[in-house]
């Protein structure tokens, strides 16, 4: 039987810890390769920047979600674009969770196959990891947010403590040259940060239960705090990756962050192949990410069809998820995948959350101008 | 009520079918461990004596139909024999099984007809190659398979032999050991023996050597008159063997790369020559600098060490060690003899086999002086035998020992 604790507000610090840990996922393990073939040496720097522009991206969010704190991005959008135009705003929204969520769930298949459980096909690991994802998302937001808590204290440090481990294997004099810095490698590889720090989004949807309780200046704040740990640790896994490995070996492997592990030895005692511990502290990060972000759908999907409960909407996604992640059945599908997930991310981010603020700046003028 | 009680239970019960044990499970008694693998030429091991159709014979066995009826390799695995409660005094810990082939994967596989349980590759400690296949193909090709599988270390050591693999597999060491841990563990402690290249010579750096297109280095093994001993270096340019290098070659290369920890430095007494005294290592500040200059390259390494004597075969009573003057003269004399065994380095690496081993060189080059880097990077191998290379040496001897 579904929790239904029903959270009719938080705090800004919580709001920080659910942006937190919708961001650092799954993506950690899956999405570094990428970047690092694309920025190369500098791709630290890259994530730097990425940080920087994805809370300026967060910051327009917040500025559109305060002009409607009583509101989700799904109630105003229609009164913003007009009901057609709501309606592909919301879609998109949507779209953005649902492809995040296919692609960590072929990624999580895929590594939990090759490293750990090598008979078992990856839909089998899909479909269990599905079936805890979902009577998660079933719970409402006051049980997930306890349990994003409780993971972000618990899973995070485990898996940051398995990791700087690695550290013992780190060469300085791997990460040189730090200069020249090649600017377009650099801005390119930020703006692909945005598999990293995807998830954000969420913030529209949650705002309502923070806007009467805190100022914009704490909250902005806050959520700036959020995404300093997050760029720390996407700094701390690719500085300890391209000092390890080198980028010539790091981008030659599909799941560098593994090898970094594995080639770990700890002196003076008997653990050896640290990448299970990794991957066991790393299953319950990708859990409460995916359980978050399928919640986040059903909300959605409840709030457009006007229902009462996200239940339906969220057991009538599962499928909709399973068969999307099943169908990702290679590298090159989820590079696809992954690429356009990036683009509607970033589209989304900087196209039309700037368009709907100036729209609603506009529309609340007009009707101020109105009424004078 | 009772019904719901009656069908609660059926689903437990039900539910109970899923926590019978792991899907993925294996277990340890139905496992065969291999620790070490050797890899030879299809050829190599024909023993003399042995007559050419008794030979055909181990052949048969030890080999599979191919189509195209070529052999490339001989692959050996050495399996850890799993003891038994009547079986406690076996005079060796390990058998070996080989199987000829082309494909490394391919043989394994086949070897299960050879092999009771299944073969297990995760403890795997030593991987021995022989010079004739290095000489065939690249150690990228021999390397592939094992860097590859999941089931590899990263850690796994690597070593090169002018002789067979197999013999070495099949020794058996005086202290009992399975010959494979045997095997690895002879290279753990090359931080004191500085004729043993050892630093970053195992699977997973070799791997980052060959995705960084960077000259190899690895410990040569060999035996004679059933001594096995690590000793020399094989030497890799990107993945084509090259040849060996000594081991006095090889402690110049450690001492100028300062992976030294804790090295003995010989040389003859400066009082009585024909004696000879031991500086023991404790700790060093090396430092290997590019420079460029008006578009020069030139290279310095700069050698501060610290250490003991540990070792004074003079005459004590005219040798004092008490003396500063002397330990000056000792000083200078284990500075030179630290130089001259550099310079030895510098003319087998880089005037005769004109190698710039693991990339040294081309690393600093690329880390402090990028730009120069970017210029150069296309002709370094013609470039790098010319590049002058400055030596300083400071020796400080802090302690004499338990004696004067």
């Amino acid at each position: 039987m579904a929790n239904l604790e029903v959270k009719t507000h938080m705090s800004a610090l919580q709001l920080a810890i659910v942006v937190f840990v919708t961001c650092a996922g799954a993506q950690i393990m899956l999405s570094l390769r990428s970047l690092i073939a694309e920025a190369g040496q500098e791709a630290w720097i890259s994530v730097l920047f990425g940080g920087v522009i994805f809370y300026v991206a967060v910051y327009l969010m917040l500025k559109l979600g305060k002009n409607y704190p009583d509101e989700t991005i799904v109630e105003y959008a229609p009164r913003i674009f007009g009901r057609v135009g709501g309606s592909i705003v919301i879609f998109w929204f949507n779209l953005l969770f649902f492809l995040q969520i296919i692609a960590i769930f072929y990624g999580v298949g895929k590594v939990i196959t090759f490293y750990m459980f090598d008979r078992t096909p990856p839909e089998v690991v899909i479909l269990a990891l599905l079936v805890v994802c979902t009577y998660c998302a079933l719970q409402d937001f006051g049980t997930i947010l306890r349990l994003q808590q409780i993971m972000f204290f618990v899973a995070y440090s485990m898996l940051m403590v398995i990791w700087m481990t690695s550290i013992l294997n780190l060469q300085p004099e791997n990460l040189l040259p730090l200069w020249p810095i090649h600017i377009k490698e650099v801005v390119t590889g930020g703006f692909s940060t945005w598999s990293l720090y995807g998830g954000y989004e969420c913030v529209l949807l949650l705002l309502p239960l923070v806007y009467r309780q805190v100022s914009f200046a704490n909250l902005a704040k806050v959520v700036g705090g959020a995404f300093g740990c997050l760029t720390l640790v996407f700094v701390l896994f690719i500085v300890i990756i391209i000092g390890v490995l080198t980028v010539d070996n790091a981008k030659s492997v599909p799941y560098p962050v593994l090898l970094v592990i594995r080639s770990v030895e700890l002196p003076g005692t008997f653990i050896e192949r640290l990448e299970n511990y990794l991957l066991l502290a790393w299953i319950p990060v990708v859990f409460d990410t995916l359980a978050a972000q399928m919640f986040f759908m059903g909300q959605v999907c409840m709030r457009q069809w006007h229902y009462l409960d996200h239940r339906p909407w969220v057991l009538l996604l599962v499928p909709m998820i399973y068969v999307g992640s099943i169908m990702i059945d290679n590298q090159q599908v989820y590079d696809a995948v992954s690429n356009f997930t990036m683009w509607a991310g970033l589209i989304f981010s900087f196209v039309v959350v700037p368009l709907s603020l100036i729209l609603s700046w506009r529309q609340k003028r007009e009707a101020g101008t109105g009424c004078g | 009520m009772a019904k719901q009680r009656i069908f609660g239970c059926m689903i437990l019960l039900c539910l109970s079918l899923f926590l019978t044990g792991c899907w993925d499970r294996r277990e340890l008694q139905d496992r065969s461990f291999v620790l070490a693998v050797g890899i030879d030429t299809a050829d190599a091991g024909n023993k003399p004596g042995v007559k050419p159709e008794q030979e055909l014979e181990v052949k048969r066995t030890e080999t599979f139909v191919q189509p195209h009826d070529s052999k490339r390799y001989r692959l050996s695995l050495q399996l850890l024999k799993q003891e038994t409660s009547g079986n406690k005094k076996q005079e060796t810990k390990t058998y070996v099984i080989s199987n000829t082939g082309d494909s490394l994967f391919e043989m394994v596989r086949d070897m299960l007809g050879q092999n009771s349980k299944s073969l297990w590759f995760e403890h795997v400690q030593v991987i021995i190659i022989s010079e004739a296949v290095l000489k065939q193909v690249g150690l990228s090709e021999v390397l592939d398979f094992f860097k590859r599988d999941s089931e590899m270390r990263s850690r796994i050591k690597i070593y090169v032999t002018p002789g067979d693999a197999r013999s070495l597999l099949e020794y058996s060491p005086p202290s009992k050991e399975a010959g494979g841990i045997y095997l690895a563990d002879l290279v753990r402690l090359h931080t004191r023996n500085n004729h043993v290249i050892g630093m970053r010579t195992d699977l997973g750096f070799i791997n980052q050597y060959l995705d960084n297109q960077s000259n190899i280095l690895l410990p040569q093994i060999q035996m004679v008159d059933k001594v096995v001993k690590l000793g020399d270096t094989a030497v890799f340019k990107r993945d084509k063997f090259v040849g060996y290098a000594d081991e006095y070659a090889v402690a110049g290369l450690k001492i100028m790369f300062g992976t030294e920890k804790s090295a003995l430095i010989t040389a003859e007494c400066p009082n009585h020559p024909g004696h000879q005294v031991v500086f023991e290592l404790f700790r060093h500040d090396t430092i290997l600098t590019p420079h460029v200059e008006d578009g020069n390259i030139y290279f310095t390494v700069d050698i501060t060490m610290y250490g003991n004597v540990g070792e004074l075969q003079g005459d004590l009573e005219l040798d004092n060690t008490m003396d500063p003057q002397y330990i000056h003269k000792l000083e200078d004399v284990f500075a030179e003899e630290i130089k001259r065994n550099v310079l030895y380095a510098e003319k087998i690496f880089k005037k005769e086999m004109r190698v710039d081993s693991v990339s040294k060189f081309a690393y600093k080059l690329k880390a402090h002086e990028p730009d120069t880097w970017e210029k150069v990077k296309d002709q370094w191998d013609e470039l790098y035998p010319e590049i002058p290379l400055v030596i300083s040496v400071n020796i400080f001897i802090k302690n004499i020992g338990a004696h004067r």
